[in-house]
């Protein structure tokens, strides 16, 4: 019961973070630890990329989104081919006022296998947005994400 | 005791937080180049380029990649170069055994690149001072440049952003970027550069293959109304006139971005076209392969080679007298793999794909180079460095 409790109270100071950017390490096997820690939690991971123009013009939104709900469970994960200085990703976070929320980088250059272990048939088209259930259902928003899609998947979830 | 819990959690969560995670140090990486390019001279020679991070380097084998020279450098010092998953610096040797090397850098943090050059006129132990491909500060990538087998001339084309700001400046959008091109000038560098076309996309390599004496064939992907990224190819019908786009395949593949991952082409001596591209179109998706008789035809249907689930990537296609060899990179879920066919009929019929090589960690693009009638696949690994495979079975 207690570690029940200290594992719901420490996911919760995890994803809200009182501090800075807390950017963490996506590498092998990062993907299913992630998806471990958020078992049984509607969740929605957005797949972005400090090379990908349309994600830098989508991220604001994302930010208003986040400040509109937030007790959305949002990961970021910059999923760019070529692993990018840190500085530069946590200061687009910033400037998006998402530097709070669960983010991490991928920092290992074998792209191939990070994708394929989030899921084998992605190319690595960036943006990408995963909306997980508390079943573990995914369902697949490619491209710029409709938040209209997102808000209604999210208001399904508190009503199921 | 709910306040000891929270600090319990707390406590917990900073221990979690060292113990699980590898927390991205501030700066602690930048993104690097990571590639190498080779080319054979007339005698032999194999000459190779490598991006390491933040400099160029040139080595040469006389022992088919066995053992290296030691480095020669290109860059005089340290530069910001181009790291874009489809940037490569490249090498030609020209028919009097004059190198050439080509690389860009990034000239700042919104991706404008600048294209140079590099001459070595004492058979590779120095390079002259690298020089702009063109004069026009912009932006240039993706520069590919080829010697015409026919002339011994060098043909440089890249991608090139000096039409963007006159149009948006004149309130029209400009997507992408212009295929440009230059033809070398003797001792005196590139000539003028021409414009062959306007929106291109902007972020994949080129492929070049000569169809004749002054006449090369560019394939890129280009935009195609609506925001539609496919491919086309452009032959040149003499060295400064570039014919119209012919279409390669109608992926349908809609989409406001670049997706770094550009085609390969290859001329037949029977004339005819070959073509290797990745699409995620609404038509089709992954890696694909289609052949045109001649340049004038339309390309035939597109074959799909292996399955989108093994992320097939980086097609690549060389012309070995009339054997038509085409590899590519794919992911087996630890391991990539190089994929290799062979065509003895003009791209009709193709061999059993089969696994040349592999690595458990990055590497860079498969590429295939000929000698004396002999194809190899030359591939960079993390893992193994530098590799020069023969591919067996060749008759």
């Amino acid at each position: 019961m207690i570690r029940t409790l200290l594992v719901a109270l420490l996911l919760t100071v995890a994803s809200a973070g009182t501090q800075a950017a807390d950017l963490q390490s996506f590498g092998r096997g990062s993907w299913s630890k992630l998806r471990a820690a958020h078992d049984g939690q509607p969740t929605v991971v957005h797949f972005w990329g400090l090379t990908c123009a349309p994600c830098l013009v989508e991220m604001p939104e994302w930010g208003k989104l986040r400040a509109e709900r937030p007790d959305m469970k949002l990961v970021m994960v910059a999923a760019d081919p070529v692993p990018q200085d840190p500085a530069r990703v946590t200061d687009i976070l910033a400037r998006a006022d998402l530097a709070r929320v669960e983010n991490w980088a991928f920092t290992d250059r074998f792209n191939e296998r990070l994708r394929y272990e989030i899921d084998p048939a992605w190319a690595g088209e960036l943006p990408r947005t995963l909306l997980i259930d508390r079943d573990g259902k995914e369902t697949v928003l490619t491209g710029v994400a409709d938040l209209a899609e997102v808000r209604a998947w999210l208001d399904a979830q508190k009503n199921r | 005791m709910r306040g000891l819990l929270v600090l319990a959690a707390l406590l917990l969560f900073a221990g979690t937080a060292v113990a699980q995670h590898k927390h991205v140090k501030p700066a602690a990486s930048t993104p690097e180049a990571f590639t190498a390019t080779p080319a054979f001279g007339p005698d032999g020679t194999l000459w190779l380029v490598r991006a390491m991070a933040d400099r160029i380097v040139v080595v040469r084998s006389t022992d088919l990649g066995k053992t290296f020279s030691e480095p020669v450098a290109v860059t005089p010092e340290p530069t910001n170069l181009d790291w874009g998953p489809d940037a490569r610096a490249r090498i030609v040797v020209d028919p009097r055994g004059g190198l050439v090397v080509t690389f860009a850098i990034f000239q700042d943090r919104n991706f404008n690149g600048r294209a140079f050059y590099a001459r070595s006129k004492d058979n590779g132990a120095s390079f002259a001072k690298p020089a702009p491909i063109t004069a026009d500060a912009t932006s240039q990538r993706f520069e590919t440049a080829t010697v015409d087998p026919a002339t011994g001339r060098v043909f440089a084309t890249w991608l090139d952003k000096r039409n963007g700001p006159k149009a948006r400046a004149a309130g029209k959008p400009y997507p992408g970027a212009a295929l440009a091109f230059a033809w070398e000038d003797g001792e005196a560098g590139f000539g003028p550069t021409s414009i062959a076309l306007d929106n291109a996309c902007e972020c994949c390599r080129l492929g070049v293959a000569f169809a004749g004496p002054g006449k090369p064939a560019v394939v890129f992907r280009n935009i195609f109304p609506g925001s539609v990224r496919d491919h086309g190819v452009v032959t040149f019908r003499d060295e400064k006139t570039p014919g119209p786009v012919r279409r390669v395949s109608a992926d349908d593949w809609k989409i406001e971005a670049c997706p770094h991952h550009g085609p390969s082409i290859a001329i037949l001596p029977d004339g005819s076209y070959h073509v290797a591209w990745f699409t995620n179109g609404s038509a089709r998706k992954g890696l694909f392969y289609a052949r045109a008789d001649n340049g004038d035809t339309p390309f035939g249907a597109p074959r799909a080679l292996s399955t989108a689930k093994r992320q097939p990537a980086r097609p690549y296609l060389l012309a070995n007298g009339p054997a038509l060899h085409l590899v590519w990179k794919e992911f087996d879920g630890n391991k990539s793999t190089v994929r290799w066919q062979m065509s003895q009929d003009s791209g009709r019929q193709w061999s059993e794909p089969r696994t040349v090589a592999d690595t458990d960690d990055a590497s860079d693009h498969p590429l295939l180079v000929a000698h004396a009638g002999r194809a190899y696949l030359s591939w960079l690994t993390k893992a193994d460095g530098y590799r020069l495979i023969p591919l067996e079975g060749q008759p």
